[in-house]
């Protein structure tokens, strides 16, 4: 069964008693298990956010931006405003 | 065991009174930031003290003035009267910054106390060491002005002209100051003479008995809302910076069955700057988003708390300790505890099918404020905020995009002036006030778009006039997005110094710009102070657009390319963020190369990636 997580995620519940797992609402990959942060399982684009969405996007210089990206098929699942030093945003359903 | 029928009518009856006594308060006040801005508050609460009936404005008061009506009883415990009425501003007994003064009124009925209204503006002038409150380079509680923990202003009917004029000597302009009061005190007035009509229709053990069922319907049904969400937890994270000091609002948001809990452990310690907020604005900045996220078709009462916990750390910007400076807590801290709160439940709801369209990415988080004052064109002096902030932007949603200057979470009904007033009662004209391109934050759903506007001196008998700014979101977009999308744009607040250009240098056909690129002056970044608007002075501000919602390569081209002829997006941000390709007139998407750009983006995402 297939919950929803998010826009872009989902929670594919295992079959006959397998571990519940977080995934990319587009393909399906896998990402982490359901419960635990998932951020780890995807791909990390950190981009600054000077220039991002129009040249009149003018920030600090160590502001970034982090894309979290499905590892199989690019989707961008979530984001996040950060320092480089702060630990990602974590969100996890456990019910 | 009241009726059904009979509870229905008196729970409208009270959102009339609510709503009559805020249209006395706009009308009799003669601030901007009351009549046109909305910076108001009226609510009802019970004998106790306890929310009864929260009214719209900005909804961070609700819960304040509650401790405000409980702080009140405690302090005159036994000598308070029918007629009564009660000033509070204190930000460490209850209220949120000195400049917002409650406004407490017991009600009696037939010699019993059956309910308290409160109400709040910010008040022309607080005697503050900035003119409008707003005291950005204050130090201390100490240099934000007239603070009170608790004064009878009025009893048994009777002015206290004595506390009255006391108050009045320590303010600017105390004749509009006093209208301020005056204006509260009829708001007062109007929910009193309601709140007792009802209760000579109805009886008051019939209107007591709704007022009771009414607060245990609100938690009930908040309840069985919490059990039908998932649980889980949401992290969100705020920054805000001055001086190039940043400090944070960190929340972890747990929902388990019918409970939520806010906690807020991580936030930076207390800060130098009156950023800083109270445990009791804290309280309010998390309930400013969950009354109308949460809480749309439920009465906004002490039910509706109950089920909530909050966990602020001592000595934090969140929870500050006296007497750190507190002043610009509204636009401060407060509102990024407003913002992270709006986020966390924007991604619970998000998490579920049945209420993920009550979703929202974050709407106008940099809220800021910018006092002028002066003398104006009719020799007197003025001092008043530009009104642009409470235009706002919306966040998207789940299934549309935010709405373009669509105001802010917590106030539902803040708006800005017209033009025409501001130039009225300010020397200022305004060279150009328009939407900001590319401000909201890219997505499936676009993020609703901020504004740009720029003020030059007009008709000013000295010069000009200054004007003190608490801005914020220059170095940090604050709107976050929801889902993969784009926060809104950074903020810009520009002071332009065209009274050093080089005379050779000037045009005057900058008397028009359209940008202030047109302008000869250099461009200072002036977030944090007080500053002149004389002579050549051009004055410029940027803010951003709410957050966007989902991947911005899964927006139907076809918005996009609307967006581009409305001037919302440009062409670049078309297809470098959002994939989309125009034809060479820019009259119809291009399928084809759509399609193969945004594959183009998605290999780049994954090629940028870091292992």
């Amino acid at each position: 069964m297939t919950r929803r997580f998010s826009r872009t995620l989902v929670v594919n519940d295992g079959d006959g008693g397998a571990v519940a797992h977080v995934c990319c609402g587009t393909c399906d990959h896998p990402l982490a298990a359901n419960g635990t942060p998932w951020k780890p399982g995807a791909k990390l684009v950190a981009s600054p956010v000077t220039g991002l969405g129009g040249d009149r996007w003018i920030a600090g210089e160590r502001v970034v931006l982090r894309q979290f990206v499905c590892p199989n098929c690019g989707a961008l699942l979530d984001t996040e405003t950060a320092l480089p030093e702060d630990p990602f945003l974590n969100d996890v359903l456990t019910r | 065991m009241i009726d059904p029928i009979t509870f229905q009518i008196i729970r409208h009856r009270l959102y009339r009174v609510v709503e009559e006594a805020v249209i006395t308060l706009k009308n009799v006040s003669g601030s901007a930031i009351t009549n046109e801005g909305h910076d108001l508050m009226v609510s009802l609460y019970r004998p106790d003290g306890t929310l009864l009936m929260g009214g719209v404005g900005f909804l961070h008061h609700l819960t304040s003035a509650a401790e405000a009506c409980k702080s009140v009883q405690r302090r005159f415990d036994g000598k308070i009267y029918e007629g009564d009425v009660y000033l509070l501003n204190d930000p460490y007994t209850a209220a949120l910054h000195t400049s917002d003064i409650y406004l407490i009124a017991p009600i009696h009925h037939a010699g019993q106390l059956v309910a308290w209204s409160a109400c709040f503006v910010h008040v022309y002038d607080i005697g503050a060491m900035s003119p409008g409150g707003f005291s950005p380079d204050s130090v201390d509680i100490y240099t934000e002005g007239f603070s009170s923990p608790g004064i009878k202003l009025v009893e048994r009917g009777e002015m206290r002209d004595d506390v009255l004029d006391t108050f009045l000597n320590m303010v600017r302009s105390p004749e509009m100051v006093a209208l301020d009061i005056s204006s509260m005190i009829a708001c007062n007035n109007v929910a009193r003479e309601r709140m007792l009509a009802m209760i000579d229709k109805y009886g008051f053990e019939t209107v007591d008995a709704a007022c009771a069922e009414l607060i245990d319907q609100s938690e009930r049904l908040l309840r069985e809302r919490l059990r039908e969400l998932p649980d889980g937890a949401w992290e969100s994270r705020q920054y805000i910076s001055v001086k190039d000091e940043v400090f944070k609002v960190v929340l972890k948001m747990t929902k388990q069955d019918d409970e939520l809990v806010f906690d807020f452990t991580g936030s930076s310690p207390q800060a130098p700057y009156a950023i800083n907020c109270t445990y009791w604005a804290s309280l309010g900045g998390l309930f400013a988003p969950l009354f109308p996220l949460l809480c749309y078709d439920i009465t906004w009462n002490e039910g509706v708390i109950r089920p909530i916990k909050m966990i602020v750390p001592d000595d934090s910007i969140v929870n500050c300790t006296r007497p750190a400076p507190i002043s610009v807590a509204t636009v401060g801290a407060i509102q990024s505890v407003n913002s992270a709160a709006c986020l966390t439940i924007g991604k619970m709801l998000d998490a579920s099918e049945k209420y993920k369209e009550e979703a929202t990415a974050v709407w106008h988080a940099n809220h800021f404020a910018i006092f002028m004052f002066g003398q104006n064109q009719h020799n007197r002096e003025a001092i008043g905020i530009l009104t642009e902030v409470f235009a706002g932007s919306g966040g998207a949603r789940t299934f549309a995009d935010g709405v373009d200057l669509g105001g802010e979470i917590p106030n539902p009904i803040s708006r800005m002036a017209n033009v025409e007033t501001m130039e009225a009662g300010f020397p200022l004209r305004y060279l150009f006030r328009r939407r900001f391109t590319d401000s909201g934050g890219p997505g499936e759903f676009r993020g609703g778009t901020g504004m740009e506007f720029c003020i030059v001196p007009h008709d000013a008998p000295q010069g000009g006039m200054h004007y003190v700014v608490s801005g914020k979101g220059t170095d940090f977009p604050m709107s976050d997005g929801l889902s993969g999308g784009y926060p809104g744009a950074p903020c810009k607040y520009i002071w332009v110094r065209n009274n050093d250009a080089d005379a050779s240098d000037r045009n005057l056909d900058y008397a028009f710009a359209q940008t202030i690129d047109d302008m000869p002056g250099e461009q200072e970044s002036v977030s944090w102070g007080v500053y002149p608007l004389l002579g050549e002075d051009a004055l410029f501000v940027q803010w951003d657009g709410g957050g966007g919602y989902g991947d911005p390569l899964q927006r139907i081209p076809g918005a996009v390319l609307a967006d581009v002829s409305a001037g919302t997006v440009t062409e670049a941000i078309a297809d470098r963020v959002f994939g989309v390709i125009l034809d060479s007139d820019k009259q119809a998407v291009d399928q084809g190369a759509t399609e193969t750009r945004r594959q183009e983006i998605r290999s780049q995402r994954l090629m940028d990636a870091a292992e």
